[in-house]
């Protein structure tokens, strides 16, 4: 996990799409938003999840690895910058291979586009504009430190557990503190659809 | 009618087992890719090795036994050759990746297949011709970076197409009175056209360089001034790689029309240190161009060879879907693809490439709240 970082509280979005709005300010990919913000059972329930690039350590940065044409840089911070635009041919190999399914593809402009923890500003020490406009708290830009220091108890996990294979990132996740031994469960493979095994 | 209650579940998380080592805290986070093995680097060299020696004998050759070679651009043809051994080099290693690898063969495959040609004979013209000469693409990002772009393109296209033969001794420009103004441009000792040096034609054949470099500077400029002014393009830049490249060729253009300014305007003033400033300026860029942003312009002709690999596969309706949404994700054959590069780097979770980027959000989100936190719901 990175020192200053993004740290995902699911329980706290109310799913406002404050975050949505400001990513797209941002002046890396200023008129597109990056993050996503996804309702995880539309219909019978108000839950949503904020997404933005797990900045992935361990595999380090699967996108940039899967890119034919090296257009993702990881820089030295850890952060997993969007293509080069001079590089990218918008083949979608990041867009598919993320296991967090974080990177978005313009497919007429040929390129790849994904959040980069608002780099122009992060880079400054500023916080980036998800968490600088989340109105609960369920984004939140910070050290482990000060986020137990304004939340006192909390537990964060970088690791996301994809069937057997674990995937350590930058970026945490709030969780309970008797699950903070355990890997969070990436949510794949499905083991079972309204009560029927599909695997 | 509220969408069925889809209980989707994920395996248990289990905690990790104690043997696991900890993680340590700062990865070496330094670049994407593991270095280039032995094996990759000694083909590379091969490679590098096997081109230069190749160009060598052409220019030798073209230049009918060096009697046409202009010692006079000696250095300029030294360059060209460092520049077809380090492309051919980076070539070699950027191939070999397996991203790239895999495109590669790919890319070519569709290239070359007889089948595709057959089911669609204009795909491979109108892609070159849209994607790399007219760079369609560039319009969808911003119309003044296309436009500016296309002026780059153009200048250095008609620039690298005057000058390369001219330094390998394959153009010559010969008055059979001396001083003209009849010329004779011949190539690898061929007539091949007959001009007057005073009319348009003869013009154009001897300003053709200053026209590249009225292309070129506007083009740079624009591109110059847009990496101090746009905050989206200043994000992470690096002088090295986003913008010596523009410097460079706004140097060699503006030396390049100063030297004519000095033939016209100043008797040849002045033109011996231009002449010096133009050739450093432009062996520098040419010996630069494998390693840095201008490696680009060897990298873009693979984005017709994906493109052309996922169209054909389109044409035969070959289309993967995910497979919870039903949603395409991606054709059959590209899926196939991307899972065997993450085989390639044991990336282990390449099974989910068969779910789309939404599907697998959602999953992970109802994960959370069935093994972690249900109290959001």
């Amino acid at each position: 996990m990175m020192g200053r970082t993004i740290f995902i509280d699911p329980g706290r979005c109310i799913g406002c799409q404050a975050c949505v709005s400001a990513c797209r300010e941002c002046d890396s990919h200023r008129g597109k938003s990056m993050i996503h913000l996804d309702y995880t059972d539309p219909g019978m329930s108000v839950a949503s999840l904020p997404t933005v690039c797990m900045h992935c350590e361990d595999p380090v940065a699967p996108c940039a690895e899967v890119c034919p044409a090296d257009a993702i840089l990881v820089t030295a911070d850890g952060v997993v910058q969007q293509a080069d635009t001079s590089r990218c041919i918008g083949c979608a190999n990041c867009v598919n291979a993320c296991p967090f399914g974080v990177p978005k593809i313009d497919l007429q402009a040929k390129l790849q586009m994904k959040c980069n923890l608002c780099y122009d500003r992060t880079a400054y020490g500023l916080a980036p504009m998800c968490a600088t406009v989340c109105p609960t708290g369920a984004l939140f830009y910070g050290t482990l430190e000060e986020l137990q220091a304004e939340r006192p108890g909390v537990q964060v996990a970088d690791s996301f557990a994809f069937g057997d294979v674990m995937v350590s990132t930058g970026v945490a996740m709030v969780v309970p503190a008797d699950k903070v031994q355990w890997p969070v469960p990436g949510g794949l493979p499905v083991v079972e659809i309204n009560g029927v095994d599909v695997r | 009618m509220p969408e069925p209650s889809e209980t989707l579940a994920a395996e248990p998380p289990t905690p990790p087992p104690p043997s696991v080592p900890p993680r340590p805290a700062e990865p070496p986070l330094t670049g994407t890719l593991p270095p280039a093995g032995p094996s990759v680097t000694a083909r590379a060299t091969l490679a590098g090795t096997l081109v230069s020696v190749l160009l060598i004998a052409a220019i030798v050759l073209g230049s009918r036994l060096l009697r046409d070679f202009d010692s006079a651009l000696l250095p300029y043809a030294v360059a060209t050759v460092f520049l077809a051994f380090g492309v051919a080099y980076r070539y070699t290693v950027w191939v070999s990746a397996p991203g790239a690898r895999r495109l590669f063969k790919k890319g070519f495959g569709s290239f070359f297949s007889a089948a595709n040609f057959r089911k669609a004979p204009t795909a491979v013209p109108r892609m070159i011709a849209t994607y790399l000469g007219f760079q369609k693409f560039l319009g969808a990002r911003s119309r003044s970076r296309w436009a500016a772009h296309q002026l780059i393109f153009w200048g250095c296209l008609l620039a690298a197409a005057i000058t390369f033969p001219l330094t390998w001794g394959w153009f010559t420009f010969t008055s059979s009175t001396g001083s003209g103004p009849g010329y004779e441009m011949r190539i690898w000792g061929f007539k091949v056209l007959g001009f007057n040096a005073l009319n348009v034609v003869g013009w154009l054949m001897f300003h053709g360089l200053d026209i590249a470099a009225v292309l070129v500077i506007p083009g740079a400029s624009y591109f110059l001034w847009r990496r101090m002014k746009d905050r989206g393009a200043i994000t992470g830049q690096r002088f090295a790689y986003d913008l010596l490249p523009l410097i460079c060729l706004i140097v060699i253009s503006v030396t390049g029309l100063l030297l004519t300014f000095s033939s016209i305007f100043l008797h040849g003033g002045g033109y011996e240190f231009l002449a010096l400033m133009h050739m450093v300026s432009v062996v520098f860029t040419l010996i630069y161009i494998p390693f840095g942003k201008f490696f680009h312009i060897v990298q873009r002709p693979a984005a017709v060879g994906m493109q052309l690999f996922k169209y054909t596969a389109r044409q035969d309706e070959e289309v993967f879907a995910c497979k919870r949404c039903g949603e395409p994700v991606d054709t059959t054959p590209y899926v196939e693809n991307l899972r065997g590069t993450m085989q390639d780097l044991k990336l282990d979770f390449n099974a989910f490439v068969e779910y789309c980027p939404r599907c697998k959000r959602v999953l992970r989100g109802n994960a959370y709240l069935a093994h972690v936190k249900k109290g959001f719901k």
